[in-house]
């Protein structure tokens, strides 16, 4: 078995890590004797959909996703179908607000990917902290750390999650991120999937089910004690400044 | 100096005095006071300077090249102010200046060298008119406080721009400061690594500035040093490395230092490629600026790099080698300097997310921490508020290592039980306490 991820223009969309999710993905399925292979695409390299299981859409600055977007109206149409066919994308940050229909900032407009149906909206001051959400995916808390100055709107979407302590997509809606069919976009960085092996787990199980099957998707159960322990140090961290923490935090691993 | 600047520079040291107890918020304190009563007292002492004043900005490196440059100066038998504990914000450098004013509240200095903070650089530039801006890089660094490196660049051009007189002294291996730099309209002079030094893996690192800062094309090297620094060149627009006027040749780069800039063999003994920048820095500001050069390297012979940077301890036996690691360039250079030891090591990685760190520890997996993986390595201790972090991201690179909060026990435990040859590196806030933990162990033998 093999799974192969597409790491889309890391030379422009780097920021914050998103290294580390991609060692993440390869490493989960290595260490469960799944082959990985990554192909990191330039941004003049040719995308051939068809033979990826797993896009990652890292986050840049608005200068970089400046120079990103123009090469995306060019991929929109193949990206869009590889989505709607059950394609696997996690995107991040700079990413997540490229899914959308558009990012309006202070210098203009960043046409998005248009693949689901949410726009952001650059506001003044940057919603930065550590946080961390409840997801109905999984029981385990989702971790992570945000700066973003977009404020995200997912109009009718599924969110990735409640916010349990932090700011989220809009800083006023209580909820973060975004779930369609096989995407999920998402302000969290720290970097996102180490912290949050059960958010891999899922991604890496969407993956295999669709080129290899449901029997193939179940996944055999890695050791993650430290995994576990770095997500429940942000946890408790914070498990004294929410209100009726425990009634909102489903199972603490 | 006028009436109301010696009010401000008496009541500013009375309050210093009173906060010695505090420790080093007495410096920030006596700052802050002196400008409240006397809104420009940092133009009217910087005035007083008789020379030049220098100051030193950049990601990595600040406080090495600052105090170095400062001791070249003295090595000199010259007078200098220097910000040397750290205080590299507004008031802190206007505290360094007051605090070093004579009983008549007036100056008696040949030379300024200040160190400033790049965000902080906008709230002193307005007063403070440099001859010089000393430039080390511009590296991707503690995310949070400044959004991202596009911002710092920004808050640094608008600040140039307030000294137009001021002459920057820029790393020509570096796109980014060099781009600042031709679009400053200030005169610039530039210092470099004139030749290929490693074989490196071009994508072994993440190089921020691997698109042209002028055009957004991708940029070509010929050779590369580490993050984005090396002999660059843009197909597109024609945006390359400038011509070096302080070019650095003949590079050694293992247990000790050594390299050749104007027919003048420089060596140091201390280790990190890094380091050959930060001396080079200093040459070209100071020999560009007119100061006697025959001396240096009876001062780099004996200059030790301060709090941490390279320092050096001895104790029970164990040599102890603390060094600041704050970001993935500086990692990076600190893991080359430890890998250029080919002796067995035990390694400890302190991290914390305070604000002066970064709270977010993203950049831990911007590190080529598989480079650990050697058999060299005896151990890893992961230390600090988030150990756990570093823990979980050694991991990802198949390293184990031991979890112990605290810095102190962790030094202690591998005194008892190691190889008698340890590595600290520690993130920002780290520093301090970190070594003082050292010191005052060292003083119990
Ligand atoms: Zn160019």
């Amino acid at each position: 078995m093999k799974i192969t991820i597409g790491h889309l223009f890391p030379d422009l969309l780097n920021l914050y890590g998103d290294r580390g999710n991609i060692q993440c993905m390869v490493q989960r399925l290595r260490w469960r004797g799944i082959e990985a292979e990554v192909k990191a695409f330039g941004i003049d390299d040719r995308i051939d959909f068809s033979v990826l299981d797993i896009v990652l859409l890292g986050g840049g600055s608005d200068r970089e996703q400046m120079i990103v977007c123009n090469r995306l109206k060019e991929i929109k149409d193949s990206f869009k179908a590889y989505v709607e066919n059950g394609g696997v994308v996690i995107a991040i940050c700079g990413g997540y607000q490229l899914l959308g229909k558009y990012y309006e900032t202070d210098n203009g407009r960043i046409e998005g990917l248009d693949i689901v149906d949410i726009y952001t909206v650059q506001e003044k001051g940057r919603l930065i902290n550590n946080i961390f959400l409840q997801s109905d995916l999984f029981e385990m808390p989702i971790v992570g750390f945000e700066n973003h100055g977009g404020r995200t709107h997912i109009n009718n979407n599924k969110p990735l999650g409640k916010v349990i302590y932090g700011k989220g997509n809009d800083g006023k809606s209580g909820y973060e991120g975004v779930v369609y069919k096989n995407v999920i976009g998402t302000y969290l960085h720290g970097p996102l999937l180490p912290k949050n092996p059960q958010l891999c787990d899922y991604l890496l199980s969407r993956a295999i089910e669709r080129r290899y099957g449901a029997e193939a998707s179940k996944l055999t159960p890695l050791p993650d004690k430290e995994e576990n322990e770095a997500n429940k140090y942000i946890v408790d961290r914070y498990s004294d400044k929410v209100e009726n923490f425990k009634e909102k935090i489903r199972k603490l691993i | 100096m006028n009436l109301r600047g010696k009010i401000a520079i008496k009541t500013a040291k009375l309050v210093a005095s009173l906060c010695l107890k505090m420790g080093r918020q007495g410096v920030t304190w006596a700052g802050l006071i002196a400008r409240k009563i006397e809104p420009n007292i940092l133009k009217l002492l910087s005035d007083q300077v008789r020379e030049k004043v220098y100051i030193v900005c950049g990601t990595n490196g600040k406080t090495t090249t600052n105090n170095m440059l400062c001791t070249a100066l003295i090595n000199n038998g010259k007078k200098v102010i220097c910000n040397r504990t750290g205080s590299n914000m507004l008031n802190g450098v206007v505290s360094a200046f007051v605090l070093a004013t004579d009983k008549s509240c007036d100056l008696d200095a040949d030379y300024a060298c200040i160190e400033i903070d790049e965000a902080s650089t906008k709230r002193v530039l307005p007063t403070l008119k440099p001859d010089y801006m000393i430039l080390t890089n511009i590296f991707r660094d503690q995310l949070d406080r400044y959004g991202e490196i596009d911002i710092t660049i920004k808050i640094l051009s608008e600040s140039i721009k307030m000294a137009p007189k001021m002459t920057l002294v820029i790393n020509g291996d570096d796109p980014l400061s060099v781009s600042l730099a031709k679009r400053s309209g200030n005169s610039f002079i530039t210092y470099g690594i004139s030749e290929k030094v490693f074989d490196a893996d071009e994508n072994s690192e993440i190089r921020e500035g691997r698109f042209c800062a002028m055009c957004g094309a991708k940029m070509h090297y010929s050779y590369y040093h580490y993050s984005q620094l090396g002999d660059y060149r843009c197909p597109e627009c024609g945006f390359s490395r400038p011509h070096i006027d302080y070019p650095a040749t003949g590079i050694e780069c293992g247990d000790h230092l050594a390299f050749t800039v104007e027919n003048r063999r420089i060596s140091a003994n201390y280790k990190g490629f890094y380091n050959i920048y930060n001396i080079l820095a200093v040459y070209t500001a100071a020999a560009h600026s007119g100061v006697d050069m025959e001396g240096f390297q009876t001062m780099l012979d004996r200059f030790t790099p301060e709090n941490g940077r390279s320092e050096h301890f001895k104790i029970q036996g164990t040599d102890i080698e603390l060094n600041l690691a704050k970001n993935p360039a500086g990692f990076n250079q600190n893991i080359n300097a430890v890998m250029a030891d080919t002796r067995d090591k035990d390694i400890i990685i302190l991290i914390n997310d305070r604000d002066q760190d970064g709270n977010d520890v993203s950049w831990l997996w911007d590190v080529d921490f598989d480079r650990f993986g050697e058999d060299s390595i005896k151990s890893i201790t992961v230390c600090g508020i988030r150990c756990q972090d570093m823990r979980l991201r050694l991991k990802y690179v198949d390293i184990s290592s031991e979890l112990e909060p605290s810095v102190e026990k962790a030094i202690r435990n591998k005194l008892q039980n190691g190889v008698k040859n340890l590595y600290v590196l520690v993130n920002y806030t780290g520093l301090y306490s970190t070594r003082n933990i050292l010191k005052r162990m060292e003083g119990e033998q």
